[in-house]
């Protein structure tokens, strides 16, 4: 899963990109209005964490674009300001989600979950794929009730095809989704960890549709 | 056409062009009468004496038989003239015509008046008369003429004079209104000069001895400025309380974190501390902040709650949730429009969270001047103790649930300030009722 996180506040943005990072996402930062509109505009995120008040272009702005763009993914805003009346203004203008800073960080992450979940049309965080049970909101899996380590990539990976389960995922979109802008791909290239989730996992679990991409299979 | 002073003017100056006009042109007129009847006057006195005069010499040519006594006619072209015309043509003048002769003038039984070009160029008033001298047998048409021009000369100069004074009274008048004016409209510039000085800061109120019909204005502001002066000592003492009361728990979040091994369980506490003194504050802003101001005008309550409703629909759009509207259109409330959203908002995200499936929102006419909206869910509702301290600020029914606790305080809070309530029962689809009424519009 990978989000953009758009605070101009560096010591926020710090950490959120953080918190956001230990919870397994893949994490893009824009510090201004206009980077934050740009950046929606070509990369594919699974949801946008947006302040309100931004340099250059104010969010309600950004995110009215966005929405008129076309760009359908979930935004989930923060606001100082948290009336009724800037609450509706932001969920009329396409948010999907509010939080009024001060908050805490465990719960955006649940938000983000909630939404991303959301938009893939999964009423409740545990995705079961026969005896893989992947648990969204603790980032946690088990396989037949033990527990399996992941790493954040393994994890990130493993939660996409999920997420779109019995689906086939094409290499570009999963890359897409998988990696932030500046991340170094070369030792982690897609094969290389899918081969380490099959080690973990078993060869059956994520199928090679050959020529188009991977798959999850329902019944695992 | 904005200024008063221009508007009165304007009104005056018209009413007085128009009526020292009329006067002048009636005085004019009546003064011109009267000289032209003395004229008249006089020629007709002159014709009588030339009648009296005239008859007939023994060869039966016309003559003045006894003159008029006056010495113009003796004298030429002075302005007075005579002339006896008999019935076969033969004409007699006084001297002073000399070797003019009048125009022939229509002559009847009755004396018939005329004007007519004379010697010189002059214009002449002329009276002409046909009569049978005493002692005749046959008719003599006898005229009679005066200079009109020392007439005209004298009605020119009544006129001339008339215009002149009424000038004089017109101009009198302006000066006298526009002192009016300065004089009556000085009490508004000396209130904008002290309105001036107490904007700069230099006087508290303006503090003017006005007329009466200024003093209500006078005071009305000196009210306003007072009110302002309380609200702004408000939000100062406001702000002093959420500084104080910042102080304690970051003084010990500081403590806690400084220590050898930080604290980390009592500098959450803290943390949290600190979030719900930010949130008090803020609520008890904004309600300082309404109390000092004028009445808010009334708000459509329906459109207000569709629109919260809308934006909730959004916000808990993977819950499946039904939020129904109802009530006529028509209805409004006497609030705030932030206020109004600030309470349906925490009624309905309330109802929202704790719904199985169904939010319905109700507005309607509620007794004497007062409207409602009941927020209704089916969710597991209240207990009468809960709701009761639900209203009270800072109590947290469950802390489990989203929200800081402050919401129906907040809710209660702002009722009460708009002269409202918020009362809380069960509903008949088994959740929370929560029944706002408010003053309506």
């Amino acid at each position: 899963m990978r989000v953009l996180v758009v605070e101009d506040n560096q010591a926020l943005a710090d950490q959120l990109a953080t918190a956001l990072a230990e919870a397994h996402f893949a994490v893009d930062r824009a510090a201004d209005g206009e980077e934050a509109l740009h950046l929606g505009d070509t990369e594919p995120y699974d949801a946008v964490v947006l302040d309100l008040g931004l340099p250059r272009l104010d969010g309600l702005s950004v995110l009215r674009h966005w929405r008129e763009a076309g760009r359908a993914m979930p935004v989930l805003i923060l606001t100082a300001r948290d009336g009724w009346t800037e609450k509706v203004a932001g969920l009329d203008a396409g948010a999907d989600d509010y939080l009024a800073k001060p908050f805490a960080m465990g719960e955006l992450v649940a938000r983000l979950n909630a939404l991303i979940r959301r938009a893939h049309g999964h009423a409740r965080p545990e995705i079961v794929a026969g005896p893989l049970r992947i648990d969204t909101a603790a980032a946690r899996v088990t396989l037949a009730g033990q527990p399996v380590r992941l790493t954040a990539l393994e994890f990130r990976l493993l939660a996409f095809l999920g997420h779109r389960i019995g689906e086939v995922v094409s290499k570009t979109e999963l890359t897409e989704h998988l990696y932030a802008q500046d991340f170094d791909r070369d030792s982690n290239t897609l094969e290389v960890i899918v081969g380490r989730l099959r080690r973990k996992l078993g060869e059956g679990v994520i199928e090679t549709v050959r020529g188009q991409g991977y798959r999850l299979a329902a019944g695992g | 056409m904005r200024s008063l002073a221009f508007r009165l003017a304007a009104l005056s100056a018209l009413w007085l062009a128009l009526g020292l006009g009329a006067a002048g042109w009636f005085v004019t007129e009546t003064m011109r009468r009267s000289v032209e009847q003395a004229f008249d006057a006089r020629l007709g006195a002159l014709l009588d004496a030339a009648v009296a005069g005239a008859g007939f010499q023994e060869d039966g040519a016309p003559a003045m038989l006894r003159p008029p006594a006056l010495a113009e006619l003796d004298q030429p072209f002075s302005g007075a003239y005579w002339q006896l015309t008999g019935p076969d043509g033969r004409i007699a003048t006084s001297r002073s015509l000399w070797d003019q002769r009048l125009a022939e003038a229509e002559a009847t039984e009755g004396v018939s008046l005329s004007t007519m070009p004379g010697p010189r160029g002059s214009v002449l008033g002329v009276a002409a008369r046909r009569v049978v001298p005493a002692g005749a047998d046959r008719p003599l048409v006898v005229a009679a003429a005066l200079d009109r021009g020392p007439m005209e000369a004298e009605a020119a100069r009544v006129g001339r004079i008339v215009a002149t004074l009424f000038a004089a009274l017109g101009a009198g008048l302006a000066a006298a209104l526009a002192l009016q004016l300065l004089v009556g409209l000085s009490p508004l510039r000396r209130a904008r000069r002290a309105l001036a000085l107490v904007r700069e800061g230099r006087a508290e109120r303006l503090g003017i001895d006005a007329p009466s019909e200024i003093a209500p204005l006078v005071a009305e502001i000196d009210a306003l400025i007072a009110q302002n002066r309380a609200t702004v000592e408000r939000a100062r003492a406001h702000l002093g309380n959420l500084a104080h009361a910042l102080k304690t728990p970051v003084a010990v979040l500081r403590n806690a974190l400084d220590a050898p091994s930080p604290d980390l369980a009592a500098a959450r506490a803290e943390v949290g501390r600190l979030g719900h003194l930010v949130q008090h504050h803020l609520a008890r802003a904004r309600a300082a902040g309404a109390s000092g101001l004028a009445a808010p005008g009334p708000v459509p309550l329906r459109a207000a709650a569709e629109e919260i409703a809308a934006a909730l629909r959004r916000l808990f759009a993977g819950r499946g949730l039904s939020v129904t509207v109802e009530g006529s259109e028509a209805l409004r409330a006497r609030i705030d429009r932030q206020d109004l959203a600030e309470c349906l908002g925490n009624l309905m995200e309330n109802a929202c969270t704790w719904a199985r499936a169904r939010v319905a929102v109700t507005c309607a006419r509620s007794g004497e001047g007062m409207v409602c909206v009941t927020v209704e869910d089916d969710g597991p509702g209240l207990s009468p103790e809960d709701a009761a301290a639900a209203t009270r600020r800072g109590v947290r029914l469950d802390e489990a649930a989203p929200g800081s606790g402050l919401g129906l305080a907040i809710v209660a809070d702002l009722a009460a300030l708009h002269g409202g309530a918020l009362a809380l029962g069960r509903s008949p689809l088994g959740g929370l009722a929560a029944r706002l009424t408010l003053p309506g519009g």
